[in-house]
């Protein structure tokens, strides 16, 4: 018998008979070597070349060397085994003492030792899948550091301006995540990374560009949050995002990261270490960002709060105004124009009766010199005088021409200046000052009046431009009660059947006020 | 990258601000409508950066000697 032949593949329903009888067993005593070679023989033989073994991990070791020494038992009987380092490299999970689980190997004779062992290329966990196993085992380790704990969780920016993104270029995620953010803010700036997601070495990768992100932030003026993850897939294909270097960068990260990772139902190791984790990369874009019609609202009343405090400190305004306009000068100024024309009338007529008791007086002045010309005798006075009025004459007559001429110029001096004197002229004169003061004081006011009306319509024009009209013109409408123009600003205003004027940016219309029950308003 | 626009949240911080001047009165009426038209202005500044239209897409890269390397980048078709 060759005992290097080769195994033939194994089917249970070909399984040779034993070859009993047929096995060339030399004559006489046999050395070790030779029983051993023959119970190997026998064992290779008649075993199917792979077998699956079920049976609980014990003395486990891991040599220095790679390899995996260990014992399957069950309740009765124990079976050592093997595992070389290559195969052992494949495992996702880690092997220890009192695992259930089925090893995939053949059974072969180990010589040296006279010992048969199975050798193992393949060990799963029983009950649980081999990544399932290894997803509990790097998740207790972290949870034990405290890598989930929820003091490290970083809360998400309430406004981004810039959002890195980590994933694939071709996978489905990257186009969710862009018409997010599209649709919902397209204010923001986003930074690509671009990874593979899967496969060797995708874990490290993934973990680089976070690292990548962090440090060169502030170059980008500044990432306030990272999006990680990828489209749905196998728990395979998104098996990088359970991998230790993907988890302790996500840890390692200044920058909050939100991990999306597959779909509603999975979860990685990422998405439990991550500050947020999103069921979908759809659902991270969308918690990376506001709605835009939320801040377009907070913008809106910011502004109206705006309009509010303008408005009310330009009715302080006018209510300054008003008080102004309250003094009698501003409210009425006819009726202090004519106050001070009656004062003038008064004034003037006053004047009139001082300048008539002058002439009066004067008159009586003029009265008393009667008797004292009398008194001086005239008619000796004129003969003594008549004869030197003759001699004169003479002189006179000579002189007469001249001096008459100056007399009369001298006579129609001083009638002129009597004239001027009299009580009806210096009337007239007072008359005309009067005049000229009554104009004056008329032009004055009407100028003073002028600059008041003017103040007036400015301000009137500031109040109309601040007025509630630019208020309407923004969507805003003003309600009164139809019968006093009441401006309503309660409902406690209002009874059923009232008619109420809505003034609009354009135009107005009337309505009815009607019962309503008391769900409100829009029911 | 110019930081010279204020945030969306310091220009509602700067807007409450100017709303609370104007309504403790303490500034003139002037003044008032002055700041009012400077919150105006600051209302319709973060509304066209808010409204802008399209998003801004950059691929990151890091160049061999550790430098960030930015890319301009057209959003990847549409993988439905």
């Amino acid at each position: 018998m060759d005992l290097t032949m080769a195994r033939k593949p194994f089917d249970p329903f070909k399984v040779e008979a034993p070859p009993t009888g047929g096995m060339l067993v030399p004559p006489g005593p046999l050395t070790v070597s030779q029983v051993t070679a023959l119970i190997r023989q026998a064992i290779e033989t008649s075993l199917p070349p792979t077998l699956h073994v079920v049976g609980e991990v014990s003395n486990f070791k891991r040599h220095g060397s790679g390899h995996l020494y260990f014992t399957l038992k069950d309740a009765h009987t124990e079976l050592s085994c093997v595992m070389w380092r290559s195969d052992a490299a494949r495992m996702k999970f880690e092997a220890a003492d009192g695992l259930a689980v089925v090893a995939t190997g053949a059974v072969e004779v180990f010589e040296r030792a006279g010992r048969y062992q199975l050798y193992v290329r393949r060990l799963e966990p029983r009950g649980v899948g081999a990544l399932e196993l290894a997803f509990r085992q790097l998740c207790e380790r972290l949870a034990r550091e405290g890598l989930f704990e929820e003091r490290h969780k970083k809360p998400l920016p309430v406004h981004p301006r810039r959002i890195a993104v980590v994933t694939s270029l071709t996978g489905a995620a990257i186009s969710d995540i862009l018409r997010t953010l599209q649709r919902r803010f397209p204010a923001v700036e986003v930074v690509v990374v671009a990874t593979r997601v899967q496969g060797p070495g995708a874990a490290e990768e993934i973990a680089r560009a976070i690292h990548l992100v962090n440090a060169h932030s502030a170059a980008l003026g500044g990432v306030d949050v990272m999006i990680v993850g990828r489209g749905g897939g196998s728990l395979e294909d998104l098996w990088a995002f359970n991998e230790e270097p993907v988890a302790r960068a996500v840890h390692a990260s200044r920058i909050p990261i939100i991990s999306a990772v597959g779909h509603e139902m999975d979860v990685t190791v990422s998405d439990l270490v991550a500050d947020v984790r999103a069921a979908t990369p759809t659902a991270a874009a969308e918690l990376a960002v506001p709605m835009l019609q939320n801040l377009l609202e907070d913008l809106s009343q910011s502004r109206s709060r705006l309009s509010r405090a303008i408005i009310a400190r330009a009715s302080l305004g006018a209510a300054r105004l008003d008080a102004l306009a309250q003094r009698s000068a501003l409210l009425e100024p006819v009726a202090f124009v004519r106050r001070r024309a009656q004062l003038l009338d008064e004034l003037s007529g006053r004047i009139g009766r001082r300048v008539s008791q002058r002439g009066h007086a004067a008159r009586l002045r003029l009265d008393r010199c009667g008797p004292i010309v009398r008194r001086i005798a005239p008619h000796a006075f004129f003969a003594r005088t008549a004869i030197r009025l003759r001699d004169a004459r003479h002189r006179l007559e000579r002189g007469i021409g001249r001096r008459t001429a100056d007399a009369d110029k001298t006579l129609a001096r001083r009638s002129q200046r009597l004239d001027r004197a009299s009580p009806e002229h210096r009337l007239g004169l007072v008359r005309q000052r009067l005049l000229r003061e009554e104009e004056g004081l008329a032009r004055t006011l009407r100028h003073r009046l002028e600059c008041a009306v003017g103040h007036v319509r400015r301000q009137e024009e500031l109040l109309h431009a601040l007025s509630y009209r630019r208020v309407l013109a923004r969507g805003f409408s003003i309600s009164r009660l139809k019968k006093n123009r009441h401006l309503l600003r309660s409902v406690s205003q209002l009874r059923d059947g009232d008619r109420v004027v809505t003034e609009l940016a354009e135009g107005s219309f009337d309505s009815y006020v009607v019962p309503h029950n008391q769900n409100g308003l829009f029911d | 990258m110019a930081r010279k626009t204020p945030t969306f949240e310091e220009a509602l911080a700067q807007l409450e601000t100017i709303a609370e001047q104007i309504e403790r009165g303490e500034i003139g009426l002037e003044e008032s409508i002055a700041r009012y038209e400077q919150g105006m202005a600051l209302v319709q500044q973060c509304r066209d950066i808010l409204t802008r239209a399209e998003l801004k897409i950059q691929q990151l890269q890091e160049r061999a000697d550790g430098t960030p390397e930015l890319t301009p980048m057209t959003p990847p078709p549409e993988s439905s």
